[in-house]
């Protein structure tokens, strides 16, 4: 069995809020920009995840971080949320 | 070394001291708080420079430990029975967070109905925790476990719990040899493992996806199995240094020639030991296996012991509900498929009940009635 090398004591580096290669796997719909000049800069404050930053080419959402709660794309224009399975849907 | 006439929960407080711990809470509870008062005075006294954190609950002076111990401090907690099952949550934390912390328990029984006697109900029930559980047959062995308990739980980062009865044992006076202050100091240099610092903050205990948990559950019960390998050459080192007589993961006692095996730990090994005396005088091949180890559970060891045996008789103060004793059923799932011999699992000396030489004689017997029925399970004294 390959061992990932993991810190003894289970934690996260300071930003990070899960220790995870992709918290996607939570995730339901994920947020998409459609329209990035109707985006309201407040929904950088609004993310619990912090998972939604402004650079030089700028907005960008971390799907490493994003849970997928549709709080930016509920407070502002320009976010949708879409699925993130798009295969059959029922009870199996 | 000195000789003391002290209780086993003074002997608890005294290892604590000699291992110089820095980090102390507790909530008070009956029977273990003679063993907090006694570190409560230590401290007041300057005998101990260490810091006291008064809780409101064990939930909480467990966590007021874990805290010490992320910051790197030698943490120490004392607990029984309603306070270790309070503490649950913690104790899962710490055994998860891998910090080196050693709590003695004062084993009593669990309500309902209440109880204040002994019994190792409390610990059974934190068999899964992924603490090392060391159990003491007299006060001799709780400071000696004590002691070791720092090494093994800083060396390995596995947190250990030293179990002794209450009252049985943390009110029963007994001779104990204390070791000097000066050899602990170099038995147990004391190596910081901060897991907090503030130069590189990190967050502990974040959220952990399925990419990574089952690999920290992995780590976590490889450390916890090399703890077979380190408990013995740790006891070793303490008998060499300090002239002890400390038994690795198992002791056998009568055992070399015996037919007939009694396994048990805790307080009641030493009224076993007087039975099997009793009957090598009738010249009966019978003899003792103690299990100072319970977790993790040293399956090799006491395998090894029970080669030639063709009955064991299992002595479990607990009950796992429509299961039977804990240790016995630990011993048959280990023994499956090894051998023709009888286990016996007698639950006896629940809440206090009688466990002294009869009903220990009364489960040798039925074990040696059991006729075909290889996988038994008894209540004694009812
Ligand atoms: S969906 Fe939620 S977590 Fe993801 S970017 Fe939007 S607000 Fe943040």
């Amino acid at each position: 069995m390959a061992l990932k090398q993991l810190p003894i004591v289970p934690s996260g580096d300071p930003g990070g809020l899960a220790e995870s290669a992709n918290a996607g796997v939570q995730r339901i719909n994920r947020p998409v920009i459609s329209d990035a000049t109707k985006i309201d800069p407040i929904v950088i404050l609004f993310c619990p995840d912090g998972a939604i930053s402004l650079d030089e080419s700028g907005f960008v959402i971390s799907y490493k971080f994003c849970k997928g709660c549709g709080i930016c794309a509920k407070e502002s224009e320009g976010i949708v949320m879409v699925p993130e399975y798009t295969g059959p849907k029922g009870i199996f | 070394m000195n000789k003391v006439l002290i209780t086993g929960s003074e002997a608890a407080a005294l290892g604590a001291k000699l291992a110089k711990i820095e980090v102390l809470s507790y909530y008070p509870i009956t029977p273990a708080f003679p063993a907090m008062e006694r570190l409560s005075k230590y401290i007041d006294d300057g005998e101990l420079n260490c810091k006291f954190i008064r809780a409101e609950s064990d939930h909480s002076a467990l966590a007021a430990v874990l805290g010490g111990s992320l910051a790197g401090a030698r943490s120490y907690t004392v607990t029984n029975s309603q306070g270790l099952l309070l503490m649950t949550e913690v104790v899962y934390h710490v055994a998860g967070l891998r910090q080196p912390i050693v709590m003695g328990v004062a084993n009593r029984a669990l309500s309902a109905p209440h109880s204040r006697f002994p019994e190792h109900g409390d610990v059974v029930s934190q068999s899964a925790s992924g603490w090392i559980q060391l159990f003491c047959e007299n006060n001799q062995d709780i400071l000696d476990n004590t002691i070791q308990a720092f090494r093994i739980a800083e060396e390995l980062r596995v947190p250990v719990m030293v179990n002794y009865e209450g009252y049985l044992q943390s009110h029963t006076l007994e001779e104990v040899f204390v070791p000097e202050q000066s050899k602990v100091d170099a038995f147990l240099p004391l190596k910081r493992q901060p897991a907090l610092d503030i130069n590189n903050p990190r967050g502990v205990n974040t959220v952990t996806s399925p990419d990574f948990y089952p690999y920290y559950k992995f780590n976590q019960n490889e450390a916890m199995l090399e703890s077979l390998n380190l408990i013995p050459k740790v006891a070793a080192e303490y008998n060499q240094e300090f002239g002890a007589n400390s038994c690795g993961l198992i002791e056998c006692y009568q055992m070399e020639d015996a037919e007939h095996a009694i396994v048990a730990m805790g307080s009641i090994v030493g009224t076993a030991r007087i039975l099997v005396d009793n009957l090598r005088k009738e010249g009966r091949k019978i003899g003792l296996i103690k299990v100072k180890v319970w977790r993790p559970f040293p399956v090799k060891a006491i395998l090894e012991a029970l080669q030639n045996v063709s009955f064991v008789t299992v002595l479990d103060k607990n009950i796992v509900f429509g299961v039977g004793g804990a240790l016995a059923t630990d011993l048959k799932a280990a023994a499956y498929g090894r051998g023709e011999m009888v286990i016996n699992g007698a639950i006896l000396g629940l809440g206090g009940g009688k466990c002294g030489v009869e009903e220990i004689n009364a489960a040798v017997m039925e074990t040696e009635s059991a006729g075909s029925d290889k996988n038994k399970s008894v209540w004694i004294g009812l």
